[in-house]
């Protein structure tokens, strides 16, 4: 894209930079022209959230009914955590469409990007709006299905699909925990609203199933936000395009499990189980992630470990008691989705104007891409927490609650470590890419972002200057959401400016030890890298185990089942069918009673002996059409055993069947009389034919025991007096049969008749082509 | 009554079975018919079996239980539908393959 | 005209007519006593294998009112049209509606039934009767 001969002297490389711009400019325009009413959509909710926020005092209900008889509403709630959710789910929704329309121009895919990304981000409203439950898990699952979308996107590359596969196996599957935990949950407090459950939550807190049904819903929200031991795809899946990295990762996708703890903190938040498991979990994260991301060299991948470890320490921010933790957890989050996705932005435009985003190779982009450096750089300061930067206001409230709360002092020097390596990533991100000494490989013609693709993070980073210099912008919004968290919290309490500076003390140490690790990165690099052995025993190895397992198990199961014999599949299928019946006769057989014995009355003894005879010739003759002849006996047969046995209608219509039936077979048999010689029996039959009849008595003798015992229970007459009763003054008829068919099942047998209908529509192109061939 | 009538099907159900484990198309269809019946006359019988008492609503008329019968019969239709279905099937076959086994090509 | 030419006239002037007319008068005594479109529509499909052993089943094919499969879809089609004039009148679909017509003598019940149980026949005599008349007739290309 940019011109050769880019490596003059300064003034002809800065000229050189502009002309690649402006020649990224027309393309890029008009990609970002007609992206526009992608962005428009994200763009207006965003305009209607501020000024509902504005107008109207939160919290805002609205409840539609859903399914009445199962408790099932569509019942938003929106209150302040949730507002501040939406704000940055739709604001930044928006600069990523602006984004994205500079980052894949010309890529002729981009619009199924922008169309699941648009779908993405309704789905995450859904989520973070619902009261109901499940309404919320049905959006959660959304989720899952359009990043495993986004992520594969690219899905020629294996990796992509790997990564895709992996985010969606670990995510869904924490789904199905969630779904068990939200119905154990529901059962424990008696309703499926999450402002019901948290209002009867000091009844529900003695609960013995307490504890199994918050261990599931862990175990939802861990694996959708990326926390030990769960982790290990949230890196993986970088293989997205850095749009949709910066909007899943910064945002939205993996927030989506804190946002679910912080709403039921207000729960749960006093119980021990509660603070130990997320405060454990949390911090063994955070330190497990922070270690991770010194082994990097991909800025996206740094960036992403740097994610987990933030995700991390949210997850032990929401674990801690007090108001304090509560403030703190709506300002990183906040700071963290003001910061993160400017950076993932950064890393976006050096794969785009250098190439790669190997920290390696990238240094001085300074003087190639100066308006990223201003961004990254920005970003860099809030992520490092230093002061004036918003990042450092979070901190603030991060150590204030940490002193509140009085932790451990092993959590406290682990925050301390994952702070320092925080510091080190933001020096890595803004000082060592666009500070360093240049020596950047000149035949990529390193060139700066098109506008699109410099608006969002730039925009980002001066609302992080502006709240950093005025924090007191923003309490009423961190205030709104800290009380959603802990209902007691008083939002007039919020104080964010500048007069709390004892904590000034933590902020100098992990500054000093980030400077530290940043200057001693590639020694940790080399040291972490001998100990890469120790790989084999995390879960991400365990996880491609099972994999593999799993796949040998589906293939060895293949093999088995699916051998292309129609009597191994036949007798497979009745050999199941037979162990559930004697199954259901093991378990009712106690209970029932075998039927009186009766006289027997000589024509229905006729009639069974018929039947039986018939089916028993059948079997014994080799001749088809002796064989069709004998089954005809049992058609007869039962048509006799119906007209005995008060069913006139059915020996009519058995009695026509069986004619018909007999006749054709018969006319066609005569052409099968004229092949070859018959063939001798298979071997294969042969083979089977023990096995056969063994499965075949089996059934019969778990068929027939089924039918005495159920002949010997008392008979239910309430739905066949019913139809009796109001046959004749609802459905002016006489025969209850025929009234059945047409009139109170009538649906049943337009099905039928539409079935029977189709299966000729379906064979006559057999027969067809059977006779041209 | 039910005794016999659960023997007769027994052995219905066992002959069926029976003859869909062959190897040859046309005892696997008739095999499936007579399976078809089994499962109509079980169908009928667990709705107890009357002598005599057709579920027509007349004067003074006891009547067996017209549900079953209902169900039954529809599926009779059916059940005639899915043969006829088959045996086009095994015609084609037969047009293709030039033989009536049920695997061509396993032991050939 | 010989015997055989005599009795194949008598059976296709008078005997298919008249099985014709025994399965519609079984259908539309249904409601009342044993019968009913599927009976009736089985009885049809009798007629018309009678026709098509008797002579072809091209022959069979001909006296039908449609041929099989517009006749099987045209039965369906009447089926869920009957279930209309119900959802129209504020119904589920398929509540049947009932009409007394008053007459002279008696009185003429119509109701929406009737039309869904003609349905059913002529669905089952398409449908049945389309397989049994095509099997016959590829028995007959063989010959």
């Amino acid at each position: 894209m940019s011109l050769p001969g880019a490596n003059g002297g300064r003034a002809t490389a800065r000229h050189e930079e502009m002309s690649a711009a402006r020649s990224d400019a027309p393309l890029a325009w008009t990609a970002g022209a007609s992206a526009l009413p992608w962005a428009l959509l994200p763009a207006s909710l965003f305009g209607l959230l501020v000024g509902g926020l504005i107008s109207v005092p939160l919290p805002w209900r609205v409840s539609w009914r859903w399914i009445p008889a199962l408790d099932l509403h569509f019942a938003l709630y929106v209150d302040g955590l949730a507002a501040q959710f939406l704000l940055l789910i739709t604001g930044i929704g928006t600069l990523v469409a602006v984004y994205g329309a500079g980052y894949l121009a010309g890529d002729r895919r981009r619009w199924r990007v922008f169309t699941l990304l648009l779908l993405f981000m309704l789905a995450m409203i859904g989520a973070v709006s619902s009261d109901h439950l499940l309404l919320l898990f049905v959006f959660w699952e959304l989720t899952s299905v359009l990043s495993f979308l986004l992520v594969g996107f690219d899905h020629a590359r294996e990796s992509s699909r790997k990564a895709a596969q992996q985010a969606l196996l670990i995510t869904g599957t924490g789904g199905l925990f969630l779904l068990a935990g939200i119905i154990l949950l529901a059962e424990i407090g008696g309703s499926y609203s999450l402002r019901q459950l948290i209002a009867a939550a000091p009844a529900i807190a003695a609960d013995a199933r307490l504890p199994a049904a918050l261990t599931l819903l862990f175990i939802g929200a861990f694996s959708k936000s990326a926390q030990f031991p769960f982790h290990f795809w949230l890196p993986n899946a970088m293989a997205a395009p850095t749009p949709v990295s910066a909007y899943l990762h910064s945002a939205t996708l993996v927030k989506l499990g804190i946002y679910l703890l912080a709403r039921l903190d207000a729960a749960f938040s006093d119980l021990p189980f509660w603070e130990y498991s997320l405060v454990g979990v949390g911090t063994l994260t955070a330190v497990v992630a922070a270690v991770q991301t010194v082994r990097e060299r991909d800025l996206k991948r740094i960036l992403a470990w740097s994610t987990v470890a933030t995700l991390g320490t949210l997850t032990m921010l929401v674990g801690l008691p007090g108001h304090g933790a509560a403030l703190a957890v709506a300002a990183l989050f906040f700071a963290h989705a003001l910061y993160k996705a400017p950076l993932f932005f950064v890393a976006g435009n050096l794969d785009h104007g250098a190439g790669t985003r190997d920290i390696d190779r990238l240094t001085g982009m300074r003087r190639h891409l100066p308006w990223t450096a201003v961004a990254a750089l920005l970003a860099a300061l809030s992520m490092a927490g230093l002061p004036l930067s918003f990042g450092f206001v979070a901190k603030d409230a991060m150590t204030l609650a940490k002193v509140e709360a009085g932790v451990f002092a092993l959590v406290s020097h682990a925050t301390l470590f994952v702070g320092s390596v925080s510091v080190a990533v933001a020096a890595v991100a803004a000082i060592h890419i666009f500070w360093g000494r240049d020596a950047a490989d000149r035949t990529t013609h390193p060139h700066e972002a098109p506008l699109p693709m410099l608006l969002p993070p730039l925009l980002l980073v001066a609302l992080a200057v502006l709240f950093g210099l005025r924090p007191t912008l923003v309490d009423p919004l961190l205030g709104a959401a800290a009380q959603a968290i802990a209902p007691s919290f008083d939002p007039l309490q919020v104080d964010s400016s500048y007069d709390a500076w004892p904590v000034a003390e933590a902020s100098i140490a992990t500054l000093v030890f980030g400077v530290l690790i940043y200057f001693g990165w590639d020694r940790l690099h080399a040291l972490l890298d001998r100990a890469r052995d120790l790989d084999e025993l995390g879960p991400e190895s365990w996880y491609w185990r099972k994999l593999k397992f799993v796949h040998r198990l589906a293939a060895w199961l293949t093999r088995r089942l699916q051998h292309g014999a129609l009597p191994g599949y036949l007798l497979t299928l009745a050999g199941a069918v037979t162990l559930m019946l004697l199954a259901a006769l093991l378990v009712a057989g106690a209970e029932a009673a075998w039927p009186s014995p009766a006289p027997l009355p000589l024509p229905v003894v006729g009639c069974a002996l018929l039947i039986a005879g018939g089916a028993l010739a059948a079997v014994l003759v080799r001749d088809h059409l002796v064989l069709l002849l004998v089954s005809g006996l049992v058609g007869y047969g039962s048509a006799l055993l119906f007209l005995f046995t008060g069913a006139p209608d059915l020996a009519l219509t058995q009695f026509a069947v069986e004619t018909v039936f007999v006749v054709v077979a018969a006319t066609t048999l005569r052409r099968l009389r004229q092949m070859p010689a018959p063939l001798p029996v298979a071997a294969s039959e042969a083979r089977w034919r023990p096995l056969a009849l063994l499965v075949a008595l089996a059934f019969s003798l778990a068929l027939s025991a089924l039918l005495l015992l159920a002949a010997g229970l008392p008979f239910d007459t309430q739905l066949s007096d019913f139809f009796a009763a109001e046959s004749l003054p609802a459905a002016h008829g006489r025969n209850v049969v025929n009234v059945i068919i047409v009139d109170f099942r009538a649906l049943d047998t337009l099905g039928e008749i539409a079935v029977v209908a189709l299966a000729l529509v379906a064979a006559l192109p057999l027969l067809r082509r059977a006779g041209r061939s | 009554m039910e005794a016999l009538l659960a023997s007769a099907i027994g052995v219905l159900t066992a002959c069926g079975v029976f003859l869909i484990l062959r190897a040859r198309t046309f005892p696997v269809l008739l095999g499936l018919t007579l399976l078809s019946y089994a499962v109509n006359l079980f169908l009928f019988a667990s709705g107890r079996l009357h002598l005599d008492a057709p579920p027509l609503i007349r004067a003074g008329a006891t009547y067996t239980d017209p549900l079953p019968q209902a169900l039954v019969l529809t599926a009779i239709v059916i059940g005639f539908g899915m043969t006829g279905y088959l045996a086009m099937l095994a015609l084609r076959a037969l047009a293709e393959a030039g033989d009536d086994r049920v695997d061509p090509g396993k032991d050939s | 005209m010989g015997p055989r030419a005599l009795l194949a006239e008598i059976f296709l002037r008078v005997l298919h007519p008249a099985l014709l007319l025994a399965s519609l008068w079984i259908l539309l005594r249904g409601h009342n006593a044993p019968g009913g479109g599927f009976i009736g529509g089985l009885l049809a499909v009798a007629a018309s294998a009678a026709v098509a052993l008797t002579f072809t089943a091209a022959e069979a094919r001909r006296r039908l009112p449609l041929p099989p499969t517009p006749l099987a879809a045209l039965g369906v089609l009447l089926a869920l049209l009957s279930g209309l004039p119900g959802v129209l009148g504020g119904h589920p679909f398929l509540t049947h509606l009932w009409f007394i017509v008053p007459l002279p003598v008696s009185e003429l019940p119509l109701s929406t039934v009737i039309l869904f149980d003609l349905g059913v026949y002529l669905a089952v005599w398409g449908a049945v009767g389309g397989f049994c008349l095509s099997l016959l007739a590829a028995v007959e290309a063989e010959r």
